[in-house]
């Protein structure tokens, strides 16, 4: 489980100067060994680090974003995708918001 | 009569009376997959059941081998062959299969041996011949109806109800069948106990444990713990036999809320390196993301 927090600026002139922030969080379970290694195999895994969303919980993540001087409009979108294996993900929620700024 | 005689004669009435599932096991030996098959035949269950096969037909349980061949390939190849240096034998196997086909505990020692060995070819050479077979044979294995509503049936509560009767079929309601099959009301199956038989750290027989995934420790310790109440058929029979998961975004949506707050501000001029105005105000914002966890586990486990 990933959130992926991005900022673009809507009025950029070039893809490089598009993106102005990208920030990510990811959720999950790494398997342990009994030597405290990382393990990947079932009968490998005999303990966890949980770094997963706990249950009748709320996580609460923040990202305080400095934007150039003469940025007057930022779109930020934020993603939370589910990766039900390595190679295969789909978007459990996105949400998009425009900001104005007067510059002074 | 003397005291040894005596307790020879009662150990065999209690073995006449109430034999245990290792005795089941050893009368049943299956020799084939097709003979496995037969001893817990399911072909007429669509009859009846002709939704519930369908929405079942289309779940990860349906699938329950062959979608794992590759973290099976691996405890057979990896773990028993090189790290633990042990020989394949159904004892092993079962660390795999008595949840993801329970019918191979009635399988004879050859027969587990030869599955054990068509998983490796399944994975190993699946674009071949062989590995097709193989693949399809193992088809055939699954979590089906009988694993759940016979096999299984009794197993979270052994002691009290005794092992799954032969022809029996287990459900929650127990209803008539005119007589399709004998059918016995158990709450065993609408309890999350019976589900966290496979769903959790797996204890084998020999003890050891198997961390497939570690769903039934969470729902426990952090869901229970803090005042949860559902069961896991609360939440994972809303689309009945499909059982959907982690593989159905809906049930994900459903158990994650996303909620975003935005608070823009202008920073102190002078204060943030890199910025092309050292004297202008710094457009700035803070994004606050808060994420619930509205389901009855860890997300994401696995």
């Amino acid at each position: 489980m990933v959130l992926d927090v991005t900022a673009r600026n809507p009025k950029a002139q070039s893809a490089e100067q598009e993106i102005l922030f990208t920030a990510s969080k990811t959720y999950f379970e790494i398997g342990r060994d009994m030597q405290n290694r990382m393990r990947y195999g079932a009968w490998q895994i005999k303990d966890i680090v949980d770094l997963t969303l706990q249950p009748m919980q709320q996580a609460k993540e923040q990202f305080l974003i400095n934007f150039d001087t003469d940025i007057e409009q930022v779109e930020i979108t934020t993603t939370l995708t589910y990766f039900i294996s390595g190679k295969s993900s789909e978007i459990v929620h996105q949400h998009k918001e425009l900001i104005e700024f007067e510059l002074y | 009569m003397g005291t040894l005689h005596k307790f020879i004669v009662l150990t065999a009435c209690c073995i006449l009376l109430f034999p245990s599932a290792a005795v089941q096991a050893e009368q049943k030996q299956a020799e084939t997959i097709d003979e496995l098959l037969e001893m817990f035949d399911e072909s007429n269950c669509l009859e009846c059941h002709e939704e519930i096969h369908s929405q079942w037909s289309d779940s990860w349980h349906s699938k329950a081998v062959v979608s794992s061949l590759g973290g099976m390939h691996n405890f057979i190849e990896i773990g028993l062959k090189k790290e633990w240096e042990a020989p394949l034998t159904k004892g092993q196997l079962l660390k795999c299969l008595d949840c993801h086909a329970p019918v191979v505990n009635f399988a004879s020692e050859e027969l587990a041996v030869k599955i054990g060995e068509m998983i490796v070819t399944a994975f190993k050479e699946k674009d071949s011949a062989a590995g097709k077979a193989a693949k399809e044979e193992l088809a055939k294995l699954n979590v089906g109806c009988l694993a759940c509503h016979n096999i299984k049936a009794t197993e979270v509560a052994r002691g009290y109800n005794g092992p799954a009767e032969e022809n029996m079929i287990y459900g929650p309601r127990g209803d008539e069948t005119d007589g399709a099959h004998e059918t016995l009301q158990s709450d065993d199956l609408t309890r999350s106990a019976f589900c966290m038989q496979c769903h959790g750290i797996y204890k084998a027989a020999d003890g050891e444990t198997i961390n497939c995934n570690t769903l039934s420790g969470s729902y426990l310790n952090s869901y229970i713990a803090n005042g949860g109440s559902k069961t896991c058929q609360d939440c994972h029979l809303e689309k009945g036999h499909l059982f959907p998961g982690g593989h159905d975004i809906d049930t994900v949506r459903q158990g994650l809320g996303l909620q975003v707050e935005i608070n823009p501000y202008q920073h102190l001029p002078g204060k943030i390196a890199g910025v092309k105005s050292d004297t202008s105000w710094v457009p700035s914002a803070v994004v606050t993301v808060f994420i619930d966890n509205k389901s009855g586990h860890r997300i994401p486990d696995g």
